[in-house]
Order: C-alpha cells, then structure tokens, then sequence
C-alpha cells in the first residue's frame, strides 16, 4: 500500500490535472451547447447558401477525428500566422467540434418535431428569436434530453486528447506521477476512478434535469 | 506534398484501418458475449459487468491505452505497443457494443418467441433461428455507429508511440516544417474512411426500419 | 356598409407545385359576422383560411385585415418579419389538432404570447387567462399540462389561447374533426357563445348543424373555386349551384 501513500502525497498535480480537465470540459461544453443552439437558430432562419454551408461544416466534424481537429488547430494554423496556445486551442476545438454536435442532436430534433406548434406560435404573432427562445428551443431541448448525457461524457473523454497537444490536464497529470514514482498501476487507477466519478456527476445532473420533461408527459425522459 | 509523404500518410492510414478493424471485430462479438451473459443475470457476474461497462463508458481512450501500455509491465507481461493498443480499443468498444446488443435483446418481442415455442423449437435454436437474425439487423445501425466513434478515437494510439494516421502527421511536419498540408491530408482520409461508415449506417438504418413494419 | 370588414380577400389565387388550388378567391367578413366554409376535402378551404393569416403565401391578389395589406404592402413590396408578426397577432387561429405547447400549462399556453409578443404585464395577461378560461370552462386546469388533457379539453384551452390575443377575427380550421363525437359538443357550445359575444369568425368545418344555426354566411369552396356565398337559411334549402345541391345531398 505503499504506492497509495506516493499517490496521495502527489494528490496536488492530481488536484491541479483535475482542476484544468474539469476547467476546459465545463466551458467547453456549454460554450459548444450555446453553438449548437446558435446554429440550430440560424438553420432555422438562414437563407439556404447559409443554411448549406452550416450542414457542410456540421458534417465536416462529424467525420473528423477530435485529435486531428485539435492538430489543424495547434500545430496547423501557425503555419497561417495564428498561434495559439494548448489550452486555447484545445478550448476552441472543444467548443467547435462538440458543438457541431450538439447541433446535430439538435437538428434531428427539429426534424421530427410536429410542425402545429410552430405554426401556432407564428399565428400568434411570434417570430424570429422570441419563437425560437420559448416555443422551439425548450421542447428541442426535451427532446435531446436522453443524448445530451452521452454527448456531454464524449466531452469529457476528449478533454484527455489535449494531454498529447501539452495540456497538462488529469491524465498528463497521472502519466507525469507514474514516469516520476513508477507507479503506474496506482496512478491511473486513480485518474480513471475520478473520470468515472466526474462521468457519474453528469449523469446525476442530466437526470435531474430530466424531471422537466418528465412532468410535461414527454415519455422517455 | 510529394509521393513520399502521401506513402508515409498511407501507412498510417493503414495503421490505423487495421487495428481499429480486429478490435473492431473482436469488440462486436465480445459486446454480444457480454450481452449474453448479462440476459442470464447471474448474481455478481451481473453486477462486476454492469461495473465494467459503467467504467469503460466513463474511461477516456487516452487514458485506457496508457493504462494498459504502462501496467502490463509490472505485472511482467510484456506488451507490444499494438496488442495494448488493440486491447484497448476492443475494451473500450466491447461496453458500448454490449449495450447496444443488449437493446435489441430486450426489445425482442415476447410474442415471437412464444410463437417459435409453439412450433416446437428448442430455446437455443429459436435463438440461433429467430432472435439473433433479428437482432443482428436491429443492432447493426448502432454498432456501424460505434464502429465510427472508434476509429474517430483511434489515434489515442499514438499517446504510446504508434504512428498512426494522426501521429504520422508529426513524422512529416517535422522532416518538411510544413505542418498544415499533411494535417489537412490526413484529415482527408478520416473523412472518406468514417463518411463510408455513417453511408453504411444509413444503409443499416433503412434494413432496421424495414423489419420494424 | 361603409364599415371597413374585418378581412378581405380580393383576387387570391395559390398553386401548390404547379396545381390550383385556390383560384381568384373573393371574401369579405364584417364585424361580428360568422362565416361557415363548406366543401369537400381537398377544395382549398384550409388553405384559404391560412391565406388569411399569411401562414399560407398567396401568389396573387391581396389580403387585408381590417383594411390594412397583410404579407405584401399596396405597392407590392414583401412586409417585413415583425410587421408580419404584429399583424398575425391580431388575428387568432384555432388548429385541428389543437397544437397546444406541450412545454407549458395550461395557463402558461394561454398568456405565453401576450407576454412575449405583445408584451402585457404578466400579472395582467394571468388576470386575463383566467377570466377566459373560466368562460371556456377550464379554469379548474390552470396547471395542468397539456398531454393530460382530452381532446375536447385540449381545443377549449387552445380557444382561450387564441381569444387571450384579443383578435379582430377567429379562424378555425375544422376544430371539431379530430375529436371523439361525445366531446364535439362542449367545442361547439364554446364556438357559439363565442358567436352571441360578437367575435368575428371564419369557421372551416363539416358540421353542418354548426353551420346552420350560427353563421351569419356560409361559403362554399369547389376545386379552389368560391361558388356559393348565402345566409345558412337560403344555403341549406336553396342553394343555386348544382354542385352544391349534391354536396348537401350527401352531407344530411
Ligand atoms: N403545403 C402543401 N404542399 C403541397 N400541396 C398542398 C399543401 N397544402 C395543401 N396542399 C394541397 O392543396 C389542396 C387543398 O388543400 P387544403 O388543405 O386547403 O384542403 P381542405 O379543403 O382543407 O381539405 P380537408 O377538408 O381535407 O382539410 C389539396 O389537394 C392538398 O393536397
Ligand atoms: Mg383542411
């Protein structure tokens, strides 16, 4: 049990590694969130040229790896003079990548959602983003409710990409101790341990979040 | 970008392609084992597998490969850069494969069975005849599905040093110190290699369907 | 009359990929007038009541709402998004299905718009709510949601709803067709006193009792075609056209 004392006594770079994946995983997702609302907006009101170019880009990240996004966007872009730092580039590919789907999720949404309560909405006068803030968007997000957990933990997983662009995030954090203390066993037992715990926390929340939908007879919630 | 760099792309495409494909495969059948054993509900068995899919869900790829990579040792088992990886990946795929054979177990309509039952039909062959043919088309979306997300997590192999089609980006920046072409070019073949993928689920999609009325 | 009706539509015609389906339309409602349409499905008669609102985009002729173009000004010119919406909202529509927002109570339904698009006080649109959900007689479901409500309950919530924008016209499309027969009749009756209360209505239905004891006009639409307008009286005993004698025949 010997390891375990090293590990606790190592607990700081563990608090810190967390800290930073917790850090970039929370304004990441709602960041991409509030872009996938954004886009999922504009779908809505776009001119079809806008319109494709949005469905493009979607689908763009939707066959892309997130590592080799995060790649294009640290070590590709300073070759067009923008240099940006891991964490900043990390941020911004979270952002963008996961907001592509949550656009998605969202769009499939729209998709399937009957069309008279837009329609009555508009023959009560509502448009543009009034419409889309209270009489789109909340029953979009009921519906999404289900993904949004799985969604938001594919976030969290690929948070730990950034520790091969350099971001000293919770498992750059347990490969650091274990190249240090040689103790590899206990140090990413303990990473995985909180992963699953941070994971376990979405999923609580996701679920509590649910009660709305729940309350106004949307099945499966 | 000359023929060379394209040849080195190639070759990490190819790293990847194949070792994503066996834990690919293996991941699918050990998902269906795994749902199996689960339809059994064998106390404790059920629970520990319950726990392994909760894990796995929650585990970060990166970390798994890195994981598996750097503790085989110390158990002195020694492990080739490609095995971890591929016992990684199957790892990884294998909980979200089980949970979705699983979906299609429980969604199987009593009826059906009732009905083989009545024909005379042994369990075991009414579940070779009738369930798993069903199954199969009923899963087959999803797990074309996670089929995608694996390889869109594949190059967390390249965090233990197999040069992947990611990593292999690395290689070539640093011989031409022109990062971004080859970066775009890998970039390329993830697309072509998961678009294939979401057409094949589309395709599944619609068989699915087709069964269902 | 030199009064300026309520709605008028003059010259409207609309294709769907390339077939007519409402041709030349004229239709003039004064206020407080009620005014049935007839016709067979198919014959444009929901179309036309959504030509009304702009909901349905007419290629040609003009729609005027108490005078005022709606959709496109007297030059022509493509009204913009807000003025489209603030016209729409002194008009109020009643759906087959009910369209009630399932994210909202009863009472949220019903003040949702004259919140956020006219912009009442809330505590005065709640007053509001109330007072017209008691006179369709659903004041007891305040806060209820809507997926457990029946459907004749559904359609009273969704009047109120409808009502609470205080519209110069109520436009229904065949409200009672989607509900089980025993619960047509507390729709109806909420129609008809809505009726004795002086609302202007345009009323797209197929119940022809409806039609006869409360409109102040009947219409009827064939193949796009407005061929019959009458007093209920002269529609249902002596109707002009052939067609609508068969139409009747058929429909007793
Ligand atoms: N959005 C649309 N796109 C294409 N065709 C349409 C559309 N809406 C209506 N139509 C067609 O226009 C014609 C008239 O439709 P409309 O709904 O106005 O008829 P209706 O008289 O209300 O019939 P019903 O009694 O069945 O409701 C029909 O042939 C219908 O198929
Ligand atoms: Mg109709």
């Amino acid at each position: 049990m010997e390891n375990w004392q090293i590990v606790w006594e190592a607990r700081d770079s563990l608090i810190s590694g967390l800290f930073t994946t917790i850090e970039i995983f929370l304004i990441g997702s709602v960041l991409a969130f509030l872009l996938g609302c954004l886009v999922v907006y504009l779908l809505e009101q776009a001119g079809p040229w806008l319109r494709r170019a949005l469905r493009v880009a979607i689908d763009l990240m939707r066959t892309l790896p997130f590592l080799i996004f995060a790649y294009l966007l640290y070590y590709g872009l300073p070759s067009l003079g923008v240099r940006l730092d891991a964490w900043t580039a990390g941020l911004i590919a979270l952002v963008i990548y996961h907001g592509a789907y949550f656009a998605e999720m969202l769009r499939g949404a729209r998709l399937v959602m009957p069309a008279g309560g837009v329609e009555a909405a508009r023959a009560c006068g509502f448009h543009g983003f009034t419409l889309f803030r209270r009489i789109l968007l909340p029953q979009l997000l009921i519906r999404v409710r289900p993904l949004i957990g799985n969604q938001l933990i594919y976030c969290l997983k690929d948070t730990a990409f950034l520790t091969i662009i350099t971001v000293n995030e919770l498992t750059a954090a347990a490969n650091s101790i274990q190249a240090i203390y040689f103790i590899p066993m206990e140090a990413f037992v303990a990473v995985i341990g909180l992963y699953w715990m941070v994971s376990i926390v979405i999923e609580l929340l996701v679920k509590w979040a649910g009660r709305f939908g729940r309350k106004r007879g949307f099945d499966h919630v | 970008m000359n023929s060379q760099t394209w040849l080195l792309l190639l070759e990490g495409a190819w790293t990847t392609v194949w070792i994503s494909a066996v834990s690919i495969a293996i991941g699918v059948v050990l998902g269906l084992g795994i749902a199996l054993v689960r339809m059994l509900r064998i106390p404790f068995v059920d629970q520990l597998l319950v726990l392994y899919v909760s894990i796995a869900r929650a585990t970060p790829l990166v970390t798994l490969v890195l994981f598996i990579f750097l503790v085989a040792p110390t158990f002195g088992i020694v492990m080739n850069r490609n095995l971890a990886a591929i016992l990684a990946l199957t790892l990884n795929t294998a909980a979200f494969n089980a949970e979705i054979w699983r979906g299609a177990f429980l969604s199987f309509s009593k009826e059906q069975r009732e009905a083989a039952m009545a024909c005379g039909m042994t369990p075991w062959l009414c579940f070779r005849r009738i369930m798993l043919p069903q199954m199969i088309t009923v899963s087959l979306p999803g797990l074309v599905n996670e089929m995608s997300f694996l390889i869109k997590g594949s190059p967390a192999i390249a965090v233990i040093g197999i040069v992947d089609l990611t990593r292999v980006t690395n290689r070539i920046s640093a011989v031409t110190y022109e990062p971004l072409p080859p970066i775009l070019a890998a970039a390329l073949l993830y697309m072509v290699v998961i678009y294939a993928l979401i057409q094949l689920q589309a395709l599944a999609e619609w068989r699915a369907h087709r069964l269902a009325v | 009359m030199s009064e300026v009706p309520v709605v008028s539509l003059e010259g409207v015609s609309k294709s769907f990929n390339g077939v007519e389906v409402l041709r030349d339309i004229h239709l003039e409602v004064a206020r407080g007038e009620v005014v049935s349409v007839l016709g067979a499905s198919g014959s444009g008669k929901s179309t036309m009541l959504r030509c009304i609102n702009w909901l349905e985009q007419p290629d040609r002729g003009t729609v005027k709402i108490n005078g005022e173009h709606i959709g496109v000004d007297a030059q022509g010119k493509q009204m913009s998004v807000r003025a489209l919406a603030s016209l729409r909202a002194r008009t109020g529509m009643v759906f087959q299905s009910f369209n009630l927002w399932p994210h909202l109570t009863v009472l949220q339904n019903v003040i949702e718009a004259p919140v956020h698009v006219k912009r009442i006080p809330r505590s005065r649109a709640v007053e509001e709510a109330l007072a017209l959900l008691d006179k369709v007689g659903m004041g007891h479901k305040r806060d209820a949601y809507p997926y457990t409500l029946s459907g004749g309950q559904k359609q009273r919530v969704a009047i109120a709803r409808a009502l609470a924008m205080a519209p110069e016209v109520l436009l229904f499309d065949e409200p009672t067709s989607a509900l089980d027969p025993e619960l047509v009749g507390e729709v109806l009756a909420v129609m008809r006193a809505l009726s004795l209360d002086g609302y202007t209505m345009v009323v797209v239905t197929h119940e022809m009792e409806f039609a006869r004891a409360v409109s102040d006009q009947v219409v009827f639409l064939d193949k796009g075609k407005l061929i019959e307008r009458a007093p209920p009286e002269r529609f249902f005993t002596a109707p002009e056209s052939e067609r609508v004698q068969r139409f009747l025949a058929t429909h007793r």
